[in-house]
């Protein structure tokens, strides 16, 4: 099970590598979908749910984006969200206050 | 003819006291602020404009589609202000009054506001160099001043894209999620100099995000107030809240894109700009800060645009034309040409119509491009404060 989504996440890579711009003139940056995908989920559902007073049903809904290829998970006690991809790229955001809303901890 | 002594004196104290005497009376005198609540004229307005209230429910509150699919135009809420009332409310839920909702880029024009509060009290200069409030490891970004940042003129080779465009070339998501994220203002300071700073435009969340974080350090290193400041100096005087401004890893504020409150909140920002930078016979903006940030900025009339472009001050959209940029009408033509707006990604906006005594506040999702007009909203909504 785990090789075989080592291999869909290294082909999701190649597909990235592929479909990128290829605008010479235009700077691209190293972080691919698979990184930038968990760490938004983390970050906008940590805000969504400790910081709007959202439901995780809604925020899920609201963190929907393209490609959707990661997963979340809230522990309310720590107020924290923990966002994965493919079990190999990950972040993690935790609610500080109610000044400061939620920041990356990793 | 009295003693001459004595009338040296008094002249001597009216022209000292002048500047104090002139400050406060430029404050606009109302007798109502709502720091604590704003007062409450709904149900009137409801019951004399019922057909306006209805078109405007009938373009901003339809949806269209499944929800999932995110069509159309998805408005979460609307707060009407008028003369100092609100006088039209209305959330989707889950949304409502006591729900913060993201503010998105109209962080923007608090970031902004922020700004002028620092140089008021001589925190920060507008000719600051970003290299003297913050650590930049690249000699060539300490051209860039922090009111080059305030007009989007800071020339950094910058691309301003959002989901669903080129997720590797956007700046943007690479700063928010990405190699960035960690340390936001060093990345930003970090991208080459495509133009000289002052000689270009363009509309830049890491631009913001760069001049928060040299106003929050300047703030630190003169009051010892930078994690503090934007709730002593600005939400809390004027009411706001429930006013989140949020931080990346590095401890600097996200002025570009993540402060979250009710949009009764966002109104008081808004009524704040409304009152020239003034509440409750106060003046917490500079004097002329406002006008200056609802002026089109030298770089927008001069420099070369993106299609599209709309008029912009310090970091407020402007219904103003600018005939030298080809742009011979004003963007909100239904709309009085006083009239400037926060605005934000998925439709978020906050409207100031000085002649009309508005300010209208609307949150959203409009997630397809294009969907959503403002001139057309903001004329339904304007319809409703119309005297019959």
């Amino acid at each position: 099970m785990k090789t075989w989504m080592t291999a869909g996440a290294l082909g999701a890579c190649l597909l990235v590598a592929a479909c990128a711009d290829p605008d010479a003139e235009q700077r691209t940056y190293a972080n691919s979908d698979l990184e930038l995908s968990p760490s938004y989920r983390a970050a906008e559902v940590c805000s969504c749910i400790f910081v709007m007073g959202q439901d995780e049903d809604f925020c899920n809904r609201w963190t929907v984006a393209n490609p959707n290829v990661s997963t979340f998970r809230v522990d309310h006690e720590k107020k924290t969200v923990e966002s994965s991809a493919f079990m190999m790229w990950g972040a993690r955001a935790k609610f500080v206050d109610e000044k400061t809303g939620c920041v990356f901890e990793d | 003819m009295g003693c001459p002594i004595f009338t040296a004196v008094v002249l001597t104290a009216l022209v000292l006291l002048m500047p104090f005497t002139a400050k406060a009376q430029s404050c606009p005198s109302r007798s109502d602020w709502p720091t604590e609540e704003w007062p409450d004229r709904i149900q009137e307005t409801a019951t004399r404009k019922a057909a306006e209230i209805q078109a405007l429910e009938d373009y901003a509150f339809t949806r269209i589609g499944k929800d999932e699919e995110r069509l159309g135009v998805r408005t979460d809420g609307v707060v009407i202000i008028h003369n100092g009332a609100i006088v039209y409310e209305r959330y989707v839920a889950p949304y409502g009054p006591e729900k913060r909702h993201i503010a998105w880029s109209v962080t923007k024009s608090v970031t902004s506001a922020l700004t002028g509060l620092a140089v008021g009290r001589g925190a920060v200069s507008l000719d600051d160099s970003i290299c003297d409030h913050l650590e930049i490891p690249k000699p060539e970004s300490c051209q860039v001043k922090l009111g080059h940042l305030l007009v989007f003129s800071s020339g950094f080779d910058w691309t301003e894209l959002y989901e669903d465009k080129s997720n590797q070339t956007s700046s943007v998501l690479a700063m928010l999620y990405g190699e960035g994220r960690r340390d936001m203002a060093r990345f930003v300071a970090e991208h080459r100099l495509r133009d000289t700073p002052g000689t270009t435009f363009m509309y830049s969340t890491g631009e913001s995000l760069l001049l928060a974080s040299a106003v929050q350090e300047g703030v630190q290193k003169t009051f010892q107030k930078g994690d503090t400041f934007p709730w002593e100096w600005l939400f809390d005087p004027i009411g706001m809240k429930t006013a989140v401004l949020e931080k990346d890893a590095k401890g600097h504020f996200k002025g570009g894109s993540h402060l979250f409150a009710t949009p009764r909140d966002f109104a008081r920002f808004g009524w704040l700009y409304l009152n020239d930078g003034c509440w409750a016979g106060q003046r917490l903006l500079p004097e002329g800060w406002v006008a200056d940030s609802t002026t089109v900025s030298e770089p927008f009339r001069t420099a070369s645009l993106d299609a599209g472009s709309e008029p912009q001050g310090r970091k407020w959209w402007l219904n103003r034309p600018v005939p030298e940029q080809g742009l011979p009408t004003r963007p909100w033509p239904d709309v009085p040409a006083d009239a400037y707006a926060a605005r934000g990604h998925w439709g978020q906006s906050v409207t100031v119509i000085p002649s009309l005594d508005v300010v209208v506040v609307r949150v959203a999702d409009d997630r397809e491009e294009g969907a959503f007009e403002l001139n057309r909203f903001l004329s339904l909504a304007l319809a409703i404060v119309e005297a019959p």
